[in-house]
């Protein structure tokens, strides 16, 4: 019987991977050229010059980003060419301080800490934050609180002290607006909003 | 013995080593969950999890070459090619370990330089060690290829086995290449990141440990060489149909085009059908050798395996992939209780099983069996379950309150993990995770002392006098 | 959905996966003992399987994963005994050993 031959099946295992590893090629290639930084899911750097919302869309049914109008960071213009250097300097931050085994970036990492997908968009740093830093911008708040967690607790769990200089805390807060922006298919669902229907 | 088969015997106690600083790990960051301000800013959680994470991976990967190095000799009936140069890496790779343990513990992180990544921390999940590090992985699995291959062509013999073996150190090479860049784009970085750690988990190292049970049932059952052939290429057809494209189930939210919410949980919600036909081929072994084995704790550890691999990769997983299901479950406790029981089942249970093959030859036991393996693969397993289930409940409440209800914010976030029966699950996550630890005490107690002759003997002689054993 | 459901909808996917399991290793110990009760209490487990797969048809799942669900539902039937026959005709006496 051929489903007894060992060279039937070894015939199966080559031929399904190799179709399989074709498939993941292709859609490799396309996805590729999407999630690059200014393709259709993922902004350029530089939208990190403009406001940033997350609102529902009744079209795709589901949450997506939106761009809008100029919004300085820092209180500046970032060229195409400082906003690449920042976000380079960002996610050096993230990597050297090894925040992805604390927090979750798109929902990937550690869970003892909140998700970072939309954290630019979070309410707590206006409700919070800038009250408690004596900030007038969101980005000065996130930069004051990132390099001194310890002074501006907000519960019971901490954020250890990482040694993260100005600059650093502005590129990551800059790498944060930049990746509220991306398309994430939905998640987190309705970002900001608290459901009532259980 | 084989040269080779001392020096598997050194990496699979490198291995029960690691396991076991894994488990402290694990227990302090447990703690760190249940006690807020636990060594804040002395050991972070960030660092007793990335070393409860990593110790894992090294662990099981040194419980696969080790698994090599034993069979390999017997399976091509010669010493291993390369076998000094094999035994001066493994001692590489031990203080590499080593150092890149004390710089995590002790350095913790730098500035936001090229240099850190180099010197001190990557800071990408599974994959934190230090590029200098990764360089010494990626050699020791290099002289381990050469090992491999170099051997199959000097004894002029490719079997089955070794021949999906050689092809499967293909991808386990080179997806670890993965671990060296650092990407700017985040989308870009996690696309490339689950390719390693999804087809090293979920593909490369499904082989990997096919290849090895292959072997050791062929040792443990005596089984027939063309029907493990026969059943490992049915797997490598199975589990590669669905788990290629099963990578997907990691693109659903990071950027990635939406075909891939239904790519990825297509072949995603296939992955468990290969698993009950795991599941079926135990039971067959299980019942037509009525249980009857010269090796006990072998046989259930592989029977745990399979029951394992199903469950928690299987039930579990299938629980949280539909896309529709996983916007609320990403990224929570739900995740974490499916991840510990899916390596379990996968990995975990399957190396111990064959570190007991390895011991029955190495202390030349006709029979091998104690008192002690029965408590310790009672106490493991109780443990495991117990740790996932209450991960579980804790991710459920988690989904519900942080995900559905609450909009992912901060404030959420707080709640959910506050939330009484996130609480009560992460408590219990620690009782049964020290369950575990004991159950590990007793396996190493176990593995130090079963089978050897003075033991065996005051066994043999205390039956004949009549009394128990 | 509601936060219910879904987590209703995921604890069903679950149960339907581990009942195919409980199938699967009934049907096989049903085999080897040649019992017929432990055969019935298999095809009772594909049946709770069955039931399972109902009450997802009436979840909140979108039409495809719904119609995925049945067409594994399907699928699962045939695994343990195709499995199992070639297990035996692999295991043919004689070649039980090496």
């Amino acid at each position: 019987m051929i489903a007894e031959d060992p060279a039937f099946w070894r015939a199966g295992a080559i031929s399904s991977t190799l179709v399989m590893l074709v498939v993941l090629g292709f859609l490799t290639v396309d996805s590729l050229a999407t999630i690059r930084p200014g393709g259709a899911n993922v902004p350029a750097y530089t939208v990190i010059n403009k406001e940033i919302r997350y609102e529902f869309d009744v079209e795709s049914n589901r949450y997506r980003p939106v761009i809008g109008a100029e919004q300085l960071l820092f209180g500046r213009n970032y060229s195409a060419q400082e906003a690449e250097e920042t976000m380079r300097l960002g996610k050096l931050v993230i990597q050297s301080r090894n925040c992805m085994n604390c927090h979750t970036f798109f929902g990937n990492g550690a869970y003892y800490a909140p998700d970072l997908t939309k954290a630019w968009l979070d309410p707590a740093w206006q409700q919070m934050w800038m009250p408690m830093t004596q900030s007038s911008t969101r980005e000065d708040a996130m930069a004051i609180f990132l390099m001194n967690p310890e002074k501006f607790p907000t519960w019971s769990r901490q954020m250890p002290n990482l040694n993260i200089t100005r600059k650093e805390a502005e590129a990551l807060v800059a790498y944060l607006k930049w990746m509220s922006a991306v398309e994430t298919n939905g998640f987190p669902i309705h970002f900001g909003h608290i459901q009532t229907n259980r | 013995m084989f040269r080779s088969q001392q020096l598997a015997l050194r990496y699979f106690a490198a291995a029960m080593t690691l396991f076991g600083i894994m488990i402290v790990a694990g227990l302090l960051a447990s703690t760190h969950y249940v006690q807020d301000g636990f060594m804040l800013n002395k050991l972070d959680f960030s660092i007793t999890k990335t070393l409860h994470i990593d110790t894992m991976i090294i662990w099981l990967l040194m419980g696969f070459i080790g698994a090599v190095y034993w069979f390999l000799p017997i399976e091509l009936e010669r010493e291993v090619e390369g076998i000094k140069l094999a035994e001066i890496m493994f001692w590489i790779f031990c203080a590499a370990v080593a150092v890149v343990a004390a710089v995590f513990i002790f350095v913790q992180y730098g500035p936001a330089t090229e240099m850190s990544l180099w010197f001190i921390n990557q800071g990408r999940k599974y994959v934190e060690a230090p590029r200098w590090a990764a360089i010494g992985i990626t050699l020791v699995v290099l002289v381990f290829v050469y090992n491999v291959v170099a051997t199959a062509l000097k004894a002029k013999k490719i079997t089955g086995i070794v021949g999906v073996l050689m092809v499967d150190l293909i991808p386990l090479f080179g997806l670890y290449l993965i671990a060296f860049p650092s990407i700017t784009n985040m989308s870009e970085d996690q696309y490339w990141w689950w390719w390693l750690v999804h087809l090293w988990v979920e593909a490369t190292w499904e082989i990997l440990i096919g290849c090895i049970m292959a072997l050791a049932l062929m040792q443990l059952l005596g089984t027939n060489r063309r029907i493990v052939e026969t059943w490992l290429y049915i797997e490598v057809a199975l589990v590669l149909g669905t788990g290629i494209l099963g990578l997907g189930h990691h693109y659903f939210w990071i950027g990635t085009p939406s075909y891939w919410l239904g790519i990825g949980g297509f072949f995603s919600a296939l992955e468990p059908l290969p698993l009950l036909g795991m599941v079926v081929h135990a039971v067959y072994d299980a019942g037509t050798h009525r249980m009857k084995t010269t090796n006990k704790p072998a046989f259930f550890w592989v029977m745990a395996e399979a029951f394992g691999n199903f469950i928690g990769g299987g039930v579990f997983g299938f629980m949280m992939t539909l896309p529709q299901i996983n916007l609320f479950t990403h990224g929570t406790q739900w995740t974490v209780s499916h991840g510990h029981f899916a390596f379990w089942g996968a990995y975990g249970c399957g190396i111990i099983a064959v570190i007991y093959l390895a011991l029955q030859k190495a202390r030349d036991a006709q029979q091998l069996d104690s008192t002690a393996w029965k408590w310790s693969f009672a106490l493991l397993n109780l443990g495991m379950v117990g740790m996932v289930g209450a991960l579980l409940v804790s991710g459920i409440a988690q989904a519900f309150y942080e995900r559905a209800m609450g909009g992912s914010t901060l404030q959420a976030f707080m709640e959910a993990q506050t939330n009484v029966w996130f609480v009560q699950g992460i408590v219990m996550r620690l009782v049964f995770g020290l369950v575990f630890a004991v159950g590990y005490v007793i396996l190493i107690v176990d593995l130090l002392a079963i089978g050897r002759k003075r033991v065996a003997t005051e066994n043999f002689k205390a039956r004949a006098a009549g009394g128990p054993a | 959905m509601s936060a219910a459901q879904m987590i209703c909808t995921a604890l069903l996917l679950g149960l339907f996966v581990l009942l195919a399991g409980c199938f699967g290793v009934l049907y096989c110990l049903g085999r080897l003992h040649a019992d017929d009760k432990l055969g019935r209490a298999a095809a009772f487990a594909y049946l709770l399987q069955g039931i399972t797969t109902v009450l997802l048809a009436m979840t909140a799942l979108d039409f495809w994963w719904k119609a995925l669900l049945l067409a594994s539902f399907v699928a699962y039937l045939p695994i343990p005994p195709l499995t199992w026959r070639l297990l035996e005709n692999l295991y043919k006496p004689g070649e039980q050993h090496s």
